[in-house]
């Protein structure tokens, strides 16, 4: 697969339109009550199993979910109420991870967007019975979660782990959201191709 | 029936089983699916698939432990970092640390007032006390004598400081010196320097100034007491004579201490 430079991996913590919400009337709207520990504890379990995904490492992920946690509350006042604060929060932990050595080093391996291998991966020449999948062994299925790459990964993760909406998951990992739907795509092609060998009984 | 000719694409079908798709082509993935088998059965296969994809990825689940710490983190950031805008959302926490913390510096001001005031009364009433035990007939100085010569040297030893007496000629007209004692205030050994200014009896106090603290000058019971520093000398000086006569007396001891 093809690679693309660092530069391509925006870390920008906080966009302008962003900055630009923070505006005092912002803040001041009525209804905007709820507090960043309200908003944020009960979010905890997803955030750090989000960063878990994204690290594959225990101490890494506490690490990341803890200062994605720190420049949130920092950022709290440019926070829109009455927008989706997991999307919100979700995304600063994306940005935060960009910014660590896993990540950096991972930026070396990111895959570029190749449409003519989405078609190959998606072929539907396989029988419609075949992809029928008995998937009572959900640890098959986080093993071959582990091995996809990780940019399908992450998009299907947020997709269907936290079911976040594909607009969401755009602006989180600030993709067009025609690139999420291309890549939820093929990261379930991807895990089909892996799960194979697991396909319930029907040939 | 219709019969499809044109498959499902991958990616619609998966966008129809995100809830992706538009009204309109929800029902028109619906329509096709309805007269197409293999379409229904990859949307299926899809849907599946999607379950089992939620399922594996919440198995990675964070550590108690790990979760724990990260909110008793999380509590202690956003109470160190109190948002003012957002105070009536915390009515247990944000807006009773205020409170409580005015309280506090309340009780502390008017402990810190009460205690201060006391010490000074209790300050002024032990000067008071002194003075009045000297006045009686039958109390003798301890060391009886007008020369300044026998009772500065009388303190060598017996005072942590050491201070000095004017001439007989530099004191104020009328102003004698009659004795002096050892004595203690608060605690602190002090000089206690007998004057007589005219009929009237006047004591001289002469410790060391981080001893005691300034008495507020003031009449009490008939008496006026005056203080003043020299130094690192604290000279406090009462007796029944006009305030303006203790001051004079006050300025004549200072003006011989040596300022250090």
């Amino acid at each position: 697969m093809k690679k693309v430079s660092r530069s391509t991996v925006r870390s920008a913590p906080l966009s302008a339109q962003q900055l630009l919400m923070a505006s005092p009337s912002t803040i001041a709207e009525p209804g905007s009550g709820a507090s960043f520990e309200q908003l944020a504890i009960p979010l905890l379990p997803a955030l750090l199993r989000h960063a878990l995904w994204l690290t594959q490492n225990e101490a890494e992920a506490e690490d990341l979910a803890q200062e994605a946690l720190s420049k949130a509350l920092r950022a709290f006042d440019s926070f829109a109420p009455g927008t989706n604060f997991k999307a919100w929060i979700f995304r600063i932990l994306r940005n935060t991870f960009l910014t660590t050595r896993t990540a950096i080093s991972a930026t070396r391996t990111i895959f570029l967007e190749d449409p003519e291998e989405i078609e190959a991966a998606t072929d539907t020449s396989a029988t419609p019975e075949a992809t029928l999948l008995q998937l009572d062994n959900a640890a098959v299925v986080q093993q071959a979660l582990v091995q996809l790459p990780p940019p399908l990964r992450d998009c299907l993760l947020l997709c269907d782990v936290e079911e976040l909406k594909y607009k969401e998951i755009a602006g989180i990992l600030d993709l067009p959201i025609g690139t999420v739907m291309s890549r939820i795509s093929r990261a379930r092609a991807a895990l089909r191709a892996h799960l194979q060998p697991h396909f319930g009984g029907r040939q | 029936m219709t019969i499809a000719t044109e498959h499902l694409q991958p990616a619609q079908i998966d966008a129809f089983a995100d809830h992706e798709l538009s009204p309109d082509e929800a029902r028109a993935v619906q329509q096709h699916i309805a007269s197409c088998h293999p379409c229904s059965l990859r949307l299926l296969s899809t849907i599946e698939l999607k379950q089992a994809t939620a399922e594996a990825g919440r198995r990675l689940d964070p550590p108690a432990a790990m979760l724990a710490r990260l909110t008793a983190q999380l509590r202690q950031n956003t109470s160190a970092m109190p948002q003012p805008k957002r105070l009536l959302s915390f009515p247990r926490a944000n807006f009773l640390w205020p409170a409580l913390a005015a309280a506090l510096l309340l009780v502390a001001v008017s402990f810190a007032t009460w205690s201060a005031g006391r010490a000074h009364n209790a300050l002024t009433a032990e000067l008071l006390d002194q003075h009045l035990a000297t006045l009686s007939a039958a109390a003798t100085p301890q060391v009886l004598s007008t020369d300044r010569h026998t009772v500065k040297p009388w303190f060598e030893g017996k005072l942590p400081f050491s201070f000095n007496l004017p001439d007989t000629d530099a004191l104020p007209p009328g102003t004698t010196l009659k004795g002096a004692n050892l004595t203690y205030l608060g605690d602190h050994p002090a000089a206690l320097l007998l004057f007589t200014v005219g009929k009237h009896q006047v004591s001289v106090f002469v410790t060391d100034r981080s001893s005691v603290s300034t008495p507020a000058a003031s009449t009490r019971s008939g008496f006026a007491l005056r203080s003043t520093t020299a130094g690192d000398l604290r000279l406090i000086a009462i007796g029944d004579v006009d305030p303006p006569q203790l001051d004079r007396l006050l300025a004549s001891l200072a003006s011989v201490q040596q300022t250090r």
